[in-house]
């Protein structure tokens, strides 16, 4: 008898362990559609870190043609779109894209308590990506940018403006979206609380706002944007020990006449998620069988990326060497922002997983009645579901900057050179952009703007 | 029987599906389409319809006309705008140009843009136009007064994000250009809730 369980007992293992790397193959490859994304995001940041905006055009237009980018991942699209054509030169296209990205994070923002619901039982990646909140304000300073260069002051005051109205409303919105998860959430297994966003100024929008509203005349308004400047240097500069406070008199912002020109550097990269898995198996006091329950639950870190710039300068006419202000470590704001929202995810991960585990206990228990053996397979199906669909959520923003460095200058009627020179921790030029700006009597402003996201 | 009723079924699908989704019908331009809560094209009506009421009303018009007997001349210069949406004003202050020049109470003349160009043409005519049509060189008519202006906006925005209220102020000035005096300053607000049914649901 003893013999003959022991057979069976084998012949069972075998046969589980056969069927199950059959569903094991069957839920990755349905799964593994998501981590083809992850792929093409990764090529996509690769090639435009590089400079190459024609590669990295062609690179999204396949995609698309691939169908990566589907439907529910549009605002990355766009937001990927709208910083290649940004930096490509086509500013009128670049806000088109910007534009849609920013209309799609307000449309999903606000999708159904459905789709709430859906989120708590599938992985993340199945749903509509609606950008994180860093990026829904951070793609309005490339749409200021556009405008500017395109010299329509007022369309980039608007950006500026709604900038500061997004930066804001941060803490409202993270916090909301605790509630909406809190009431949709009937397990009552998590607790939706947030983080605090520390930040609720962008000092970069403030910096770009006095310019405008200087160079719109509006001296006043422009005085506003200095004092507010200033408010949000000081927020962000607890964020960072590399920040350090720029030397310039930031009073001349509001003096129009004093500058022609704004010289505008990006460096490093947006800030990057990481996938980090917990596992556990978890006794059932409740349960009268005592049996364990396994749990995986799978949440994105945020990472930002170490840019190899130490300070980025400015030469004119191959002579004259003036240093660019760090305004704004969008990275460091971005991991911020994205701390208070942390929680949010951790508990959302939490109730998802606990969910699935739940599921396949039910059942498996149900069927342990009539049959252990099937009950044995189903919690083995559920365990391997769980590995192979358990996945976190690591779409972003992948040509995003790190950090913004900005100065504005007044350069002499005629034709100048101006090199935009990124120097690395040795001292050495680790890039460099070189431009020909032509002031005439009627230059209000000119923007030059080089990005090396290194 | 059975394979007829299949294919008029299958062809019914096919003809149901191959109908254009997109449907185009011309409607009243009066109409009020509120489809997203954004400033539309019922606001700048509202802002038009207003302040032409507002202008050709007001006591400065008739102290104008008594005092200098010709009606005054004004020009378009910018309406800023200081509201967190891309508002097109062109779209009103178009509105009430053609009311101004049609009421005959008001003469227009060319704004900054309108008017280099028209200079460019005075250029090119006096070499290349005939002697008998060449039109004379600094004979513009000048305005009296400049229509100024700007559009503000607040947003309030309720935590769940349910619920927005949005507060538009549009301010319209006629400022003399020899004196600095403003002679008349319209004011139209437009207040709108916006309730959005569903709740925040994604991160």
């Amino acid at each position: 008898m003893q013999l003959q369980k022991k057979h069976i007992s084998k012949y069972f293992a075998k046969f589980t362990f056969r069927v199950s790397c059959l569903v094991l193959l069957g839920v990755s490859i349905l799964s593994c559609r998501s981590y083809v994304l992850d792929d093409a995001q990764f090529d996509l940041r690769d090639s435009f870190t590089e400079g190459n905006y024609q590669y990295s055009e062609q690179l999204l237009k396949e995609f698309r043609q691939k169908d990566i980018y589907r439907s529910k991942d549009q605002v990355l699209f766009n937001l990927e779109s709208g910083m290649i054509y940004h930096f490509s030169g086509k500013y009128d296209s670049s806000s088109v894209f910007l534009t849609k990205a920013e209309n799609e994070i307000d449309e999903n923002h606000t999708k159904s308590i459905s789709r709430g619901i859906s989120a708590f039982l599938t992985n993340d990646n199945k749903l509509a990506y609606d950008g994180e909140p860093y990026e829904d304000v951070y793609l309005n300073t490339f749409k200021a940018l556009n405008y500017m260069h395109l010299q329509n002051w007022d369309a980039a005051l608007v950006e500026t403006r709604r900038m500061t109205f997004k930066m804001e409303q941060l803490d409202i919105k993270i916090k909301g979206l605790a509630e909406a998860f809190a009431k949709s959430d009937t397990s009552s297994k998590a607790n939706w609380e947030t983080g605090k966003v520390n930040i609720q100024n962008s000092a970069l929008s403030h910096y770009m706002a006095a310019v405008l509203y200087a160079k719109s005349g509006n001296i006043d308004g422009a005085r506003i944007e200095r004092e507010k400047l200033d408010i949000a240097l000081k927020e962000q500069a607890t964020l960072s020990t590399f920040r350090v406070r720029p030397n310039e008199n930031f009073d001349q912002l509001q003096n129009p006449d004093s500058y022609n020109v704004l010289l505008t550097g990006f460096t490093g990269r947006a800030p990057y998620k990481v996938q980090k898995d917990a596992r556990a198996f978890i006794d059932d006091f409740d349960d009268e069988d005592d049996n364990e329950f396994y749990l995986k639950f799978s949440f994105p870190e945020l990472k930002v990326y170490p840019s190899n710039v130490n300070y980025v300068r400015a030469v004119i006419n191959d002579s004259i060497k003036t240093h660019l202000n760090l305004i704004e470590e969008m990275d460091m704001v971005a991991t911020e922002v994205y701390s208070a929202k942390q929680p949010v995810i951790y508990a959302r991960a939490l109730v998802r997983a606990t969910s699935k585990s739940a599921g396949t206990k039910l059942i498996a228990g149900a069927v342990r009645k009539k049959n252990e053996w099937l009950a044995d397979f189903l919690q083995l199906l559920g365990f391997i579901s769980q590995e192979a669909t358990e996945k976190a959520d690591l779409r972003g923003w992948q040509t995003m900057p790190g950090k913004a460095w900005m100065h504005i200058i007044k350069l002499p009627a005629g034709l100048n050179t101006v090199r935009l020179e990124y120097i690395g921790t040795q001292g050495k030029t680790l890039y460099f952009d070189e431009f020909e700006v032509d002031i005439r009597p009627d230059t209000e402003l000119e923007l030059v703007e080089s990005i090396y996201a290194n | 029987m059975k394979y007829s009723l299949l294919t008029a079924l299958l062809v019914s699908f096919l003809l149901t599906g191959c109908k254009p989704s997109q449907k185009v019908s011309r409607i009243d331009p009066g109409t009020t389409t509120d489809l997203s809560g954004k400033w539309n094209d019922t606001d700048a009506r509202l802002v038009a319809e207003e302040m032409i009421e507002d202008v050709m009303t007001k006591p400065w018009l008739d102290q104008f006309n008594r005092k200098n007997q010709k009606p005054p001349v004004v020009i378009v210069g910018r309406v800023r705008n200081e509201s967190m949406e891309h508002i097109d004003t062109e779209v009103f202050t178009k509105e009430l140009e053609r009311s101004f020049v049609n009421s005959g109470e008001i003469s227009v003349v060319a704004n900054s843009e309108e008017r280099r160009e028209i200079r460019e043409e005075r250029l090119d005519q006096q070499t290349n136009a005939s002697y008998a049509t060449t039109k004379k060189m600094a004979q513009e008519l000048g305005a009296d007064f400049m229509m100024i202006g700007n559009i503000s906006s607040i947003v309030d925005e309720a935590i769940d994000s349910r619920t927005l209220a949005v507060f538009y102020t549009v301010n319209l000035e006629f400022v003399n250009v020899e004196t600095n005096q403003k002679v008349w300053i319209g004011n139209k607000k437009i207040k709108k809730l916006i309730e959005r049914k569903h709740y925040r649901g994604l991160p």
